[in-house]
């Protein structure tokens, strides 16, 4: 072989190794197990412990809650614990999924889990399991009926709720007071008006800044007109005319807002960091449609926080006023260990008053703002508020009495990732017809769930 | 004479057994690599290829039906897939040249310096952006390149070009989002290409410029009916291994783009991701077929590489 050949060659492998790394990349998950292993075994009841508790976390939600290695220093005085940061960034389970499919799991409980983003896919590929046969009864009763909905398939609990999020309106009062407005905006009309005021009184760059993201905008958007927007299987139906409305509302607000508002964030494939947030941090923008910890979290960089102010969701004139709520909870994977103890640890976790109080009233690092998902703190507050009251914790508890969740099904989330460059299409001007627009949106959801059919 | 026979025989024999020994010798030192190579490269590339004639869905406990080339012929039929192949070539197109000429250019200034502390402290230099992990460089530029906080837009506003509202978007228009990320990547691989053309260039005879400049050759024409000639090879290698992964990007349209269809950081590898990864129930073997057509396309290109860069001593 000549030296030619030799180096020929060469970039001949050296070219496929990219390509063929793309193309393992595809296979090396599926690669763990043959496809015609396909019986789904039952699993022991309770495998036997070889090891000690072993949870593991969304990486947020350490950053969020500083108190949680004093959770776990408290567990440890009676029960062996290690704790663990999950490989699930961009809401990636392809770790777990894999494991299972090899009936295994490094990790006996995950915290981290959003039932409609990735519930049911776990449930389907036999990842997790109910977790009825562990929690204590008086817990399960103890859960907001809303919530525990959230978490049930087919009569059974398979997330065990932690962190509640609802998407509502946060503001700057200061700028809204410098800009002569002085009632908090209780329609979109009304928003998007005060949001024109403050940029012509030059109060600050953008009236209006919002998560682009379908399931933190187009969807609790639609929710404050109806609810009644999901068909049959439980797609949103974005052909709906609630839908159309609520995309139009969109567009209005997009004129006073942040020309970026529209671009992906910066962490967790985009999901995450998003621009609207930049915008509220830096005070370019007044009022902000989120979940009611973003403003909390970026009020907090302010100089003065306490000009934050929370608010429901605007409604539409005679729409139903709801919005969207999700919770951030704990599956238990089929093939782990310590069931039993895994439910303790939840216990510990979630009935841990300082977790809470950090979590409402703030700490040096960070204000994580979300709420128990247990009526039992509530109904402890209303008799014995304690010092650490945050007057915006009955908003949000309000606000889920009129929240819906988005449906869990395998679709649930990236139905609005798959939609999202389709309908943004009438928000940018690239389509003059939000009929049409959405339509190609409901098209391209339909196109990938019939390649999964 | 029987036991001259014999003897032969016997030596026959010994020479066999010495000779298979020599041979399982050999291949107990290539047996690591042989694993490597069969379990690494073989295995995965046949697993893929089975995989993209079924229709293997990961989630699914169901066994995988083999269904032939029909994802093939969805694939091909996919407006997705092609966009995202145009996505792929459009970037590889705006990349290749700052990576072949700027580098090029550096190189043949870097080495007609002949002070050496100089000449290392340019290389040195040069280097730096080369050995900073990728996804550091990617969060990086996605910070000069930020819209509120950006210091590129900062200063565009500061002198005044533009306005705070009109600034660029430059990884959110589509129009400027793909030169955005290829100037990232021109700067990323600036040092590490260099090196490569001083390679090439220290392999150049010095008496041949001499020769040239003896015969009346300026600078142009020394570069080009001397320099260039000799760099071919080290064009050859630059050019096919940075189209291969500059098509095959997947990291930097993750990080810079995410899951979003608008943006043309959506390419063909991101949608395989998406498929294999993310949508419904994670359909594999779509995806596997999908890298197929992928690479498929990438090996025509290459092989007209191959025939452009072609020896014409």
């Amino acid at each position: 072989m000549t030296r030619r050949q030799l180096v020929g060659r060469a970039l001949g492998v050296g070219l496929s190794l990219p390509v063929f790394g793309g193309l393992l990349a595809a296979c090396s998950a599926a690669a763990l197990t043959e496809a015609t292993e396909v019986e789904a075994a039952t699993p022991p009841a309770q495998a036997a412990s070889t090891r000690p508790l072993t949870p593991t976390f969304y990486q947020w939600i350490v950053d969020l809650h500083p108190s949680l290695p004093l959770v776990n220093a408290n567990f440890q005085n009676t029960t062996p614990l290690n704790f663990q940061i999950a490989p699930v960034q961009g809401f990636g389970i392809d770790r777990f999924v894999a494991e299972a499919r090899d009936k295994s799991s490094t990790w006996d409980v995950y915290v981290g889990m959003t039932p409609f983003v990735e519930m049911s896919a776990l449930i389907e590929a036999d990842v997790i399991e109910p977790w009825d046969n562990y929690i204590p009864k008086e817990i399960l009763n103890d859960i907001i009926p809303s919530i525990r909905n959230e978490c049930t398939v087919n009569g059974q609990l398979y997330s065990w709720p932690f962190l509640l999020d609802i998407i509502t309106m946060g503001w700057n009062k200061g700028q809204s007071d410098q800009a002569g407005i002085t009632d908090m905006p209780t329609t979109w009309d009304q928003l998007v008006a005060d949001g024109k005021q403050i940029m012509t009184s030059n109060t600050a760059p953008y009236g209006v800044v919002f998560d682009a993201h379908g399931w933190r905008s187009l969807a609790p958007i639609t929710h404050s007109i109806s609810t009644n927007v999901y068909t049959p299987d439980l797609f949103f139906d974005f052909n709906s005319d609630p839908a159309l409305q609520a995309l139009d509302i969109m567009k209005q607000m997009l004129a006073v807002s942040a020309p970026n508002v529209l671009n992906t964030g910066t962490t967790d494939a985009g999901v995450n960091n998003t621009p609207d947030e930049d915008a509220f941090a830096a005070q370019q923008a007044t009022y902000f449609v989120k979940y009611q910890n973003a403003p909390l979290r970026f009020a907090a960089t302010w100089p003065d926080p306490s000009q934050l102010q929370l608010g429901p969701l605007p409604k539409a004139v005679g729409g139903e006023g709801a919005t969207v709520f999700w919770t951030t909870g704990a599956c238990l994977f089929k093939y782990g260990q310590n069931k039993d103890k895994a439910a303790e640890y939840m216990k510990s976790l979630t009935y841990n008053d300082g977790i809470w109080k950090d979590s409402i009233s703030g700490t040096p690092t960070s204000h994580p703002g979300q709420i128990p998902p247990y009526q039992s703190y509530y109904d402890k507050w209303s008799v014995n508020q304690p010092t650490w009251w945050q007057s915006w914790v009955p908003l949000i508890l309000d606000q889920l009495k009129v929240a819906k969740a988005i449906p869990n099904q395998k679709f649930g989330l990236s139905q609005f990732q798959i939609g999202q460059s389709e309908w943004e299409k009438y928000l940018k001007g690239e389509e003059s017809d939000p009929k049409v627009a959405m339509r190609a949106a409901w098209d391209a959801v339909q196109a990938e769930a019939k390649k999964s059919a | 004479m029987a036991s001259t026979t014999l003897d032969f025989r016997r030596g026959a024999a010994s020479g066999r057994a010495a000779f298979l020994a020599r041979q399982g010798a050999n291949w107990v030192f290539l047996l690591p690599t042989l694993i490597f190579f069969i379990g690494w490269q073989v295995y995965p590339i046949f697993r893929v290829l089975w995989m993209s004639l079924t229709d293997y869905h990961f989630l699914r406990n169901q066994p995988a039906a083999w269904v032939g080339f029909r994802n093939y012929a969805n694939a091909l039929a996919d407006p997705i897939l092609l966009t995202g192949l145009l996505r792929a070539a459009t970037f590889t197109a705006l990349f290749l040249p700052g990576m072949i000429f700027v580098p090029m250019l550096l190189a043949i200034l870097v080495d007609r310096v002949r002070q050496p502390t100089l000449a290392a402290t340019y290389r040195l230099i040069l280097l730096i952006p080369a050995v900073i992990p990728g996804p550091l460089i990617f969060v990086l530029w996605k910070w000069l390149y930020n819209f509120n906080i950006g210091p590129i837009d900062y200063f565009l506003v500061q002198v005044g070009i533009v306005t705070p509202q009109t600034a660029p978007q430059w990884l959110g228009d589509p129009k400027l989002t793909l030169p955005a990320i290829a100037l990232m990547e021109v700067w990323w691989g600036l040092g590490y290409h260099t090196m490569f053309y001083l390679a090439g260039l220290a392999a150049i005879p010095k008496e041949l410029s001499e020769a040239a400049r003896v015969d009346g050759a300026n600078e142009w024409r020394l570069f080009w009916h001397v320099t260039l000639p000799r760099l071919r090879p080290i064009l050859l290698v630059l050019v096919v291994l940075r189209f291969g992964t500059a098509m095959a990007v997947i990291d930097e349209y993750l990080i810079l783009g995410g899951f979003n269809r608008a943006l043309p950081t959506y390419t063909w590898t991101v949608y395989m991701w998406d498929l294999a990864f993310q949508i419904g129930d994670w359909f594999q073997g779509y995806a596997a077929a999908i890298g197929w057509i992928g690479a498929a396309a990438m090996l025509v290109v290459v092989g007209g590489l191959f025939w452009v860069f072609r020896s014409r001593d």
